[in-house]
């Protein structure tokens, strides 16, 4: 694994579990096809052998709400379909993530019209939209590969020691205080409390038990 | 070119009828409708109208011919009765298709379109009626085809006509409690705001009443906590 430290071929590595948590996580989304139109039949491009989503490990299209983490809503959704989608939305485990596929999906389309919403971002939170009439599987590609780089810069351990409540009560360890070792990408904003953590680590160095004043 | 009489009756590798034809837009004459295989003559049922024309009267009160295809006006108190003797008398016995036209114009805003297809001649008619704003009323033809149940249902819905006797008339896709009808001339395009809702933002939120929310500044809440885009780093 990229950036693990210590190996020295003793035959273990250490990381950060929120590194590991986010790897594991984000090679494994489990789409869930929200297809209503023409662009489903790209994402079953997508999925296929051809563009060979398998290669992001997120080839397991998940129709059960309950075991998919990534919704592609693909085609224009209808006001009596939205009331579904976020019903299925609502029963998909957190955390979860969320693509709109396509320009209807996005912003209604073509169909400028009564019974079609003018995009699924007003009653869902989109993370990604892709452009297109249909999108090229390529598209959907990247748009996966945006989710995933965006997993790999959430906080979602480290926020319990680092930003979150728990910080105050939590000991500040050397090797806790350095910056994201072991993640697997350098984080777009090391922001500025982590900053001051491993700052207050490095000037109270000799006395570990101090709690962190974040 | 496949012969007039025969409808069916087709060769793909000739290139006569690989030929592309314009439909003709004016009255065609009777030298021109063997020209286009496109505009076949199935539509073309003289002796049907003649018949109804002996039958019901004036209630048949024109016969339009447009792209080689007959369309007959009939007075709409009298539709029922019209499609019971194409039905009995004539065997049209497969109702196609039925819709409504608004013409938005100031009398007979709305039209009725039925069309009736004739397994055993192989032959289709068009039947069309003028409704006025002022009555909304049509005799349902239910009871004669009873595949028109849905097409009467959809045609309330998106025009309003209020189809007597018919057995079930609810909307066919909007919801109950929709007020307008949408195909209507006057209906908005997008609809009006507030009429349909959309689901809530949250998953026991109220539903949201505005479609444009996420253009007014309505963000969703993500179930995770999202990193701060950090500008520089592009």
């Amino acid at each position: 694994m990229a950036g693990s430290n210590g190996s020295n071929g003793q035959g273990f590595f250490t990381t950060r579990v929120d590194a590991i948590l986010n790897w594991a996580r984000s090679n494994s989304l489990m789409p869930m096809p929200m297809g209503l139109a023409c662009c489903a039949i790209e994402m079953m491009g997508f999925a296929g052998p051809k563009y060979d989503s398998a290669r992001f490990g997120s080839e397991a299209m998940r129709f059960s709400p309950r075991q998919a983490d990534l919704m592609i809503v693909a085609g224009w959704c209808s006001y009596k379909m939205s009331h579904a989608i976020r019903r299925v939305w609502d029963q998909m485990g957190d955390p979860k993530w969320c693509i709109a596929m396509g320009a209807c999906a996005s912003t209604g389309g073509m169909h400028r019209c009564y019974g079609v919403v003018q995009g699924v971002d007003n009653f869902l939170p989109v993370d990604v939209y892709i452009s297109g009439c249909p999108p090229r599987p390529e598209s959907v590609l990247h748009a996966l590969m945006d989710i995933q780089e965006k997993i790999r810069n959430e906080y979602s351990v480290v926020k319990d020691y680092a930003h979150g409540e728990a910080a105050s009560r939590t000991p500040v360890l050397p090797e806790n205080s350095d910056r994201f070792p072991g993640q697997l990408e350098k984080p777009k904003t090391p922001d500025a409390t982590l900053e001051t953590v491993s700052a207050t680590a490095r000037d109270e160095d000799d006395d570990p038990a101090e709690p962190a004043v974040a | 070119m496949s012969k007039p009489d025969n409808p069916r009756a087709s060769n793909p590798k000739d290139p006569e009828e690989l030929r592309f034809h314009y439909t003709p837009t004016h009255t065609s004459g009777p030298e021109e409708e063997t020209d286009n295989p496109h505009a076949k003559d199935t539509t073309r049922v003289p002796d049907v109208i003649e018949a109804l024309r002996e039958e019901f009267g004036d209630v048949v009160l024109s016969l339009d011919r447009y792209a080689n295809e007959d369309t007959v006006y009939v007075r709409k108190e009298r539709i029922r009765d019209v499609c019971r003797y194409l039905r009995e008398e004539e065997n049209f016995d497969y109702f196609v298709d039925l819709g409504g036209i608004d013409r938005f114009t100031d009398e007979d805003r709305y039209e009725v379109f039925y069309n009736i297809v004739s397994t055993e001649r192989q032959k289709r008619i068009r039947l069309k009626v003028r409704v006025d704003e002022t009555d909304m009323r049509v005799p349902s033809v239910e009871p004669v085809y009873r595949a028109a149940n849905w097409n009467e249902r959809e045609a309330y819905d998106m025009f309003g006509f209020d189809f007597v006797d018919h057995p079930d008339p609810r909307r066919m896709y909007m919801p109950e409690d929709f007020e307008y009808h949408p195909l209507r001339k006057e209906f908005p395009q997008l609809g009006v705001p507030g009429s349909l809702p959309l689901p809530p933002q949250t998953p026991d939120g109220e539903l949201t009443m505005d479609p444009f929310a996420a253009a007014r500044g309505s963000q969703p809440v993500k179930s995770y906590e999202e990193p701060p885009v950090d500008q520089d780093s592009e």
